[in-house]
């Protein structure tokens, strides 16, 4: 298609060019048909960088993305798209459940045959799945395509503005005035300008020719807001970059030091303390319940110096840093940090502090220290040696009701001693020990040893007993955790990037929306004064200019005058 | 402390009255242009010099409200729904001072102003004791992402304001084509979405008032891993007449009221939960206190709310009104990205180790984000200005609306300790 873009002011315009840009005449037919009707100034009238005559295939796809019609359908869709996770729970916030069956009977359980469709159409993970990460990515193609698609070509019209404008270009402003000027017109247009740079304006002049301007920075701001929005869905989606980023929970019970996975890092919880409201502090709806008012874990961070790989030794520690780990505040080292992330009241021994017996003569031959968690592997108690045979930190029967253990945490711990010294036979005397006083573990202790016997381990001359184990009402001769914290351990090294696009997102915002570019044009031809005013924003603000100026040079007009949209809406 | 909250619950009730009066004030200075022996503009002026004088007063008993109860509390009081919808309510009032010294238009105060009332009345359905903070509010952030988020939809609620007044403005009440009936039927349905709410209100307080009270039961059965049953018996107080029972339970005690002696239905099973049945159950009665509220006000006017409104506005231009709704909203969207966005995510990367988790609350604010850019890239559309950006002024709200009230009663989450009972 052939198309004519020389102006009659002698300018040649590329394609799609909607006003000249040399001297603002409306190039465009429909612009042309109704003379009256107010100019459409989007981007100055500049043809963006998208139209061209005859678009290639990948010039279609750019042509595509450049749209702000495509860029609104895509955040609607988003919009929609997002309102279907809120509906029911997300699977992610289910963080006891793991396997997709076991989702599956959530949903039905739940939320029945809504659940299960819900389910089944992959809304459980509704912002993991691939249509919501890939309108994601679309919006931020948009956000570019848009973006460069005029911001060259609005920069290149607003940096050679010419200032005698076409009268159609005037005339068709938002804000319009004509009327008549007596005397010289380039010295009213000298006095006009003097007032609007004291509002200021950047005046310039030309033979009786005026443009004023402000805050043309403000038309960047959009821009600069996508360049924000852009560094942040990149800092998203660099979140995905494993080495990046590190999400993990680890239980520890007091006084428990436990590797962090996959790190040099050791951490230990020395205590966990929780404070609750008194019933005074509380709402009368809150009465009699226990709401937390304060729960800390005392942590230690260790890393690792020697023997950290070496199954032999025990591996060295060096404190880093120590901290009370709040849910506002998280211990940080290293761009590692570690949040409190909830608590379970669970009481577990962490050492004791038995008695060995000799049933025989019913005389107490000495006590030891044992660790729940790695025990030594031999202990020496008076003349006696006990060796440790076998350990189940977390005692079980299987299906052939041998003995095993459920997990290596030491939730009740079994101990089996070999005990060698004086008067004792060859191979020893072997017997377990459960330091938990439930009913189950004295039960299995009571038939272990029993089989012991039987089978002519032991003879039942031996057993480990705490003494005391409560003096006034606290527990003697056992160290016990009552709680075990959960800690979330983050790594996250795009944070520092998604914080930086949303800065530069809000610069742009407020760059944007705060000041509005306002521009007015007038010529004065034999005495007749013509001139328009535009602003992509606040038009009430640009009359106020307009009219507070022409009042200071002696023309009375009220603001609402200068409108010229006609109210045709 | 007690002295601290009791000035404080005072100077609300004084504010509140305040309010009232001026948007008595502001009515009259609308609606009496015609009055005889005076100038339209002369009166407009006088009025609404008064009724904004009235909204300034009353904004002083709500920042002393505020300011006392955060003394006596302890803590800034913007922690549980009662406190967030005054604050709300406070933060729409500063909204519409800045907007009307830049503006001064006396028809934005008169739908401003009872906008505001029923925030703060509907703040007060939920109970106002003060409660202590639990460790996730225990920091800064509470004073700085609430009360950023909360300006932000202040200036989305003037918007609102703004664009109603518009759309009323601008029905053609001649018009008998299709578009013409339906433009006239959704204005005159926005008004009646707000004078359901106000149903509520009333209905709610008529019966607290009244002292009334319905217990039902709900036994619910659950089986565990081990396969052991565990037997549940949850229990629900309803202040307003039961016309719908909790899914499944068992009435323990029921008043009687106007000859309704026990539920006419139950909730349906897909509302199984215990409160299930008796937030539906408010929702019934909102809306038959909305008809009758609605039908008595079209009693006294004899025709739609909106054409008996719509002759009052006749001399304020759609095109400024317009302009206003736009420029409210501009100035409340930076504010909203910081408050209820960015603000957020630096909490929730504190509380929670993650700046963005997807719960419902964070889902729904990014829901009003999106909404509300695709109004401002709309707004740069031709054919878009004018009425249809009014209607997306207005659905706007009402998308704020349920991010702040709708996901804390419907869906929870995280946010779950903002909510009401």
């Amino acid at each position: 298609m052939f198309q004519n873009t020389k102006c009659e002011c002698g300018h040649q315009n590329p394609v799609g060019t909607v006003l000249c840009e040399s001297c603002g005449k409306p190039l465009d037919e429909k612009l042309l048909k109704d003379q009256d009707a107010p100019l459409e100034m989007r981007y100055d009238g500049v043809a963006r960088r998208s139209q061209k005559a005859n678009p290639h295939f990948v010039d279609r796809i750019w042509n595509f993305f450049s749209s702000v019609k495509i860029a609104v359908y895509l955040i609607v869709i988003t919009l929609i798209g997002a309102t279907f996770g809120t509906i029911f729970p997300q699977e992610s916030t289910l963080i006891n459940l793991t396997e997709r069956s076991e989702f599956a009977a959530f949903y039905k359980e739940e939320h029945g045959t809504a659940g299960v469709v819900y389910h089944a159409l992959g809304l459980s993970r509704t912002y993991e799945s691939w249509w919501f990460i890939g309108l994601l990515v679309m919006i931020g193609t948009s956000l570019v395509v848009c973006s460069l698609d005029r911001v060259l070509p609005l920069y290149r019209a607003l940096n050679k503005q010419q200032i005698r404008k076409h009268l159609q270009f005037i005339n068709r402003q938002m804000v319009t005035y004509a009327g008549t000027v007596s005397g010289d017109g380039k010295d009213w247009a000298e006095r006009f300008g003097k007032e609007l740079k004291r509002k200021r304006y950047r005046v310039y002049q030309e033979n009786g020719a005026l443009l004023a301007e402000k805050n043309r920075f403000s038309r960047w701001g959009p821009y600069i807001n996508h360049i924000g929005l852009i560094v942040f869905l990149l800092a998203v989606l660099g979140r995905s970059i494993p080495a990046w980023h590190m999400d993990q929970y680890l239980a520890l019970y007091e006084g428990e030091t436990r590797q962090i996975p996959g790190t040099n890092y050791f951490v230990k919880s020395v205590d966990f303390t929780i404070d609750y409201y008194s019933d005074e502090e509380l709402a009368s709806n809150q009465k009699g319940k226990l709401v937390a008012k304060l729960y800390e874990t005392k942590a230690v961070l260790y890393e690792c110096t020697d023997a950290c790989d070496d199954p032999t030794r025990d591996p060295v520690l060096t404190e880093v840093k120590s901290h009370d780990i709040r849910v506002n505040s998280a211990l940080t080292y290293k761009g590692l940090s570690l949040y409190q992330n909830s608590y379970q009241e669970r009481v577990r021994f962490i050492s004791v502090h038995p008695t060995l017996t000799d049933s025989e003569t019913g005389q107490a031959i000495g006590s030891f220290d044992l660790k729940m968690d790695r025990p030594d592997e031999e202990y020496r108690v008076g003349r006696y040696t006990l060796k440790l045979n076998d350990y189940y930190p977390d005692f079980g029967l299987d299906e052939q009701t041998r003995p095993m253990t459920k997990t290596r945490e030491p939730n009740n711990p079994a101990f089996v001693f070999r005990v060698t010294g004086p008067d004792v036979q060859e191979k020893g005397e072997i017997f377990i020990y459960f330091p938990m006083p439930s009913e189950k573990s004295k039960y299995y202790e009571q038939i272990l040893n029993e089989s012991f016997k039987t089978r002519g381990d032991s003879t039942g001359r031996f057993s480990l007993k705490v003494e005391n184990p409560i003096v006034d009402g606290k527990m003697n001769n056992i160290e016990f955790s009552e709680y075990t914290t959960f800690l979330n351990i983050r790594m996250d090294k795009a944070m520092p990037y998604i914080w930086v696009g949303a800065a530069i997102s809000m610069i742009g915002l407020v760059m944007g929306f705060y000041w509005q570019h306002r521009r007015i044009w007038l010529r004065i031809d034999d005495g007749k004064l013509s001139l328009g005013g535009h602003t992509n924003k606040n038009s009430f603000g640009l009359r106020a200019d307009v009219a507070w100026a022409l009042g200071k040079v002696g023309t009375e007009v009220d603001p609402k005058s200068l409108d010229n949209r006609g109210n045709v809406r | 402390m007690k002295w601290w909250l009791d000035f404080s619950n005072d100077a609300f009730i004084v504010a509140f009255f305040l309010y009232i009066a001026s948007f008595i004030c502001y009515a009259i200075a609308i609606a009496g242009k015609r009055w005889s022996n005076r100038k339209p503009e002369d009166h407009t002026a006088r009025w609404g010099k008064i009724a904004f004088g009235l909204a300034i007063a009353g904004w002083a008993a709500h920042l002393a409200f505020f300011f006392t109860r955060w003394h006596g509390a302890g803590h800034i009081p913007t922690s549980n729904m009662y406190e967030f919808m005054t604050f709300l309510g406070m933060a729409i009032m500063l909204a519409y001072i800045i907007v009307h010294l830049i503006y001064r238009k006396v028809v934005v105060g008169a739908f401003t102003l009872p906008l505001v009332i029923i925030i703060i009345a509907y703040a007060s359905v939920f109970p106002s004791e003060v409660q202590p903070l639990i460790p996730p509010l225990q920091s800064i952030w509470l004073k700085i992402h609430v009360t950023m988020a909360a300006a932000g939809e202040a200036f989305f609620a003037v918007g609102f304001a703004a664009a109603l007044v518009q759309l009323i403005r601008v029905v053609d009440f001649g018009r008998t084509d299709k578009a013409g009936r339906r433009a006239q039927f959704w204005t005159e349905f926005s008004l009646f979405v707000i004078i359901v709410l106000i149903g509520f209100i009333v209905s709610v307080f008529s019966f607290r008032g009244a002292g009334y009270e319905a217990v039902f039961t709900q036994e619910t059965v659950t089986i565990d891993e081990t396969g052991a049953e565990h037997s549940q018996v949850k229990e629900v107080k309803y202040s307003l007449p039961p016309i719908v029972a909790p899914y499944n339970s068992e009435t323990v005690s029921f008043q009687s009221f106007v000859g309704l002696k026990e539920p006419l239905f139950e909730a349906p099973s897909w509302l199984n939960g215990v409160n299930a049945g008796r937030k539906l159950n408010t929702i019934i009665w909102s809306v038959i206190s909305g008809f009758v509220l609605y039908g008595i006000l079209r009693l006294i006017a004899r025709k739609k709310l909106t054409a008996a409104i719509h002759p009052h506005l006749s001399d304020i231009d759609p095109d400024d009104l317009e302009e206003i709704s736009y420029r409210a909203i501009a100035i409340g969207f930076p504010i909203f990205t910081l408050g209820a966005l960015i603000f957020a995510m630096i909490w929730a990367q504190i509380a929670w180790s993650r700046f963005w988790g997807w719960d419902p609350k964070e889902v729904w604010a990014l829901i009003t984000w999106l909404f509300y850019s695709a109004y401002l890239h709309l707004r740069l559309s031709r054919g878009w200005q004018g009425t249809r950006s009014a209607w997306l002024a207005v659905i706007g709200f009402l998308v704020v609306m349920f991010t702040l009230v709708g996901v804390n009663l419907v869906i929870a989450g995280l946010h779950s300790y903002a909510g009401a009972e």
